[in-house]
């Protein structure tokens, strides 16, 4: 009798110790270290990239000076690649925010974050200047 | 439970989680060296990619003359005032259409990369779709009703305004304009039966929200009949704001040549044997270039855009992923004031 309880608490141990190896083979399986540099880097080179072009001809500042919010994020849309997420905000000179709607097209889930810093200047009579904060994330 | 087996059980936690710790060492230390190789060469092959964008090439101006082979490859614009300005006669250059364009020899050679393979592609942001929906008939006239889908490769639609020309012979049948098209919209074309000559539709959009985000389709309508492969009867070669046409059949006669932007239609002059110069539109536009006429057998409508895009040059990378390390690079890039997606693929030998 005291044997075959024994024998039970062994296999329990054996189960136990199966279930912990099996843990940690999982655990470590998806510990592999990210390197998340490229990606950023090709975000934030797409980002820039998105940012000159509309304010090559002054359109930028254009959306920002007209308030023209959703078509600053549809612009966005149809710039960037698809399956990109991105927010975008809007400072004057004192650093105090400009878009009165939030400018985005989902929410940026991913750990991968990135951020894009432009300044901007307007091309009317008025000199205004503006500083642009593109955060962007590949969507899940 | 003896106390024998807990300790058994907690000296197996115990190896276990050094197995752990050891292991996650491991990976957290030898991961960045593993990794190190495939990111210098991603980010070695990107500013490869970068400088195409970037630099003009040498000479600056190789895209003008089409005699011309670049010795160092650059497609940007040479003094361009901003950086991603491409250059259109560049682009013109690397589609196989035109007379001049560059062999994958040149472009393999000027790139000066030899362990490097490249494929250039270069197309809209958006795409215009058009469908022939119906046909009816009258007495004396054929209605026919298209319809127009403007959307991503991503399937997302896009809101546009839509500009529709369509030229049979030297007669503009229709030039008409669409507001606000939310993606898709139909619309007719009337043409007279006695129409001899086949119809060209040629229908630009713009954005609604940034008129340099442009794209075109082209219609050929033939009467029922299949249309002609492109370049049947003419070939349409446009560099350095001159259209050279070198005809590809005999007995080919030229009736009109046409230049057909968003907002501006314009009859191009002859200025040489078979060259015509083109105006230079304040358009941000994609242009269409149009050559009717006719020959022994019958009339014909041949066209080209100017730059010519959409374009797809070099290696077909699809069957070749098993021996080499492919990777893309995705620009944005402004070509004549619009703004293009530009992708170039590079691939170098996995090792």
């Amino acid at each position: 009798m005291r044997g075959q309880k024994s024998g039970q608490i062994r296999i329990i141990e054996a189960f136990l110790a199966i279930f912990i190896i099996f843990s940690a083979l999982t655990i470590s399986a998806n510990l592999s270290a990210k390197n998340p540099s490229q990606r950023s880097n090709g975000l934030a080179s797409m980002g820039m990239q998105v940012l000159l072009h509309l304010d090559s001809d002054g359109s930028l500042a254009a959306y920002i000076a007209a308030g023209n919010w959703s078509g600053l994020r549809e612009a966005l849309e149809l710039l960037l690649p698809a399956g990109v997420s991105f927010n975008l905000t809007v400072y004057d000179d004192q650093m105090r925010q400009v878009n009165t709607e939030l400018i985005f097209n989902g929410a940026l889930n991913s750990q991968e974050t990135t951020l894009v810093k432009y300044v901007c200047t307007s091309r009317g009579l008025l000199f205004r200047c503006y500083v642009v904060y593109l955060y962007l994330a590949v969507a899940k | 439970m003896p106390a024998i087996s807990i300790d058994t059980f907690f000296a197996c936690s115990l190896m276990v989680l050094l197995v752990l710790s050891a292991m996650t060492a491991t990976v957290k230390i030898l991961q960045p060296l593993l990794n190190a190789p495939a990111d210098n060469e991603a980010q070695r092959l990107g500013e490869v990619a970068r400088r195409i964008m970037l630099y003009a090439g040498k000479p600056a101006d190789w895209g003008r003359c089409g005699l011309t082979a670049p010795e160092e490859f650059g497609l940007a614009m040479a003094e361009a005032e901003t950086p991603y300005t491409i250059d259109p006669d560049k682009v013109s250059r690397l589609n196989s259409e035109n007379v001049y364009c560059l062999s994958y020899a040149q472009i393999f050679t000027s790139l000066r990369t030899p362990d490097l393979s490249i494929r250039i592609e270069v197309k809209p942001l958006f795409n215009v779709k058009l469908n022939l929906t119906a046909t009816s008939e009258s007495v004396d006239e054929t209605v026919y009703t298209f319809e127009a889908t403007l959307e991503r490769d991503d399937g997302v639609r896009v809101s546009a305004n839509l500009k529709v020309y369509a030229l049979a012979g030297s007669l503009f049948l229709q030039n008409s304009i669409l507001p606000n098209v939310d993606g898709k919209a139909s619309f007719n074309v009337t043409a007279p039966k006695s129409l001899e000559s086949p119809i060209l539709l040629v229908v630009f959009a713009k954005s609604t929200q940034n008129s340099r985000i442009a794209s075109y389709a082209v219609y050929y309508l033939a009467g029922g009949e299949k249309p002609p492969p492109k370049g049947a009867f003419l070939r349409l070669s446009p560099i350095n704001q001159t259209l050279t046409i070198t005809s590809t059949c005999s007995g080919v006669f030229l009736e009109g040549v046409y230049a057909i932007t968003f907002n501006h239609v314009g009859r191009l002059s002859q200025t040489g044997n078979n060259v015509f110069g083109i105006p230079l539109f304040l358009d941000a536009s994609p242009m269409v270039l149009v050559a009717t006429g006719w020959n022994a057998t019958q009339r014909f409508i041949e066209w080209t855009a100017y730059p010519q895009i959409p374009l797809q040059t070099g290696v077909n990378f699809s069957n070749l992923l098993s021996t080499l390390n492919v990777y893309v690079y995705e620009h944005l890039v402004s070509i004549n004031h619009c703004i293009y997606k530009c992708a170039i693929f590079l691939g170098g030998l996995k090792g």
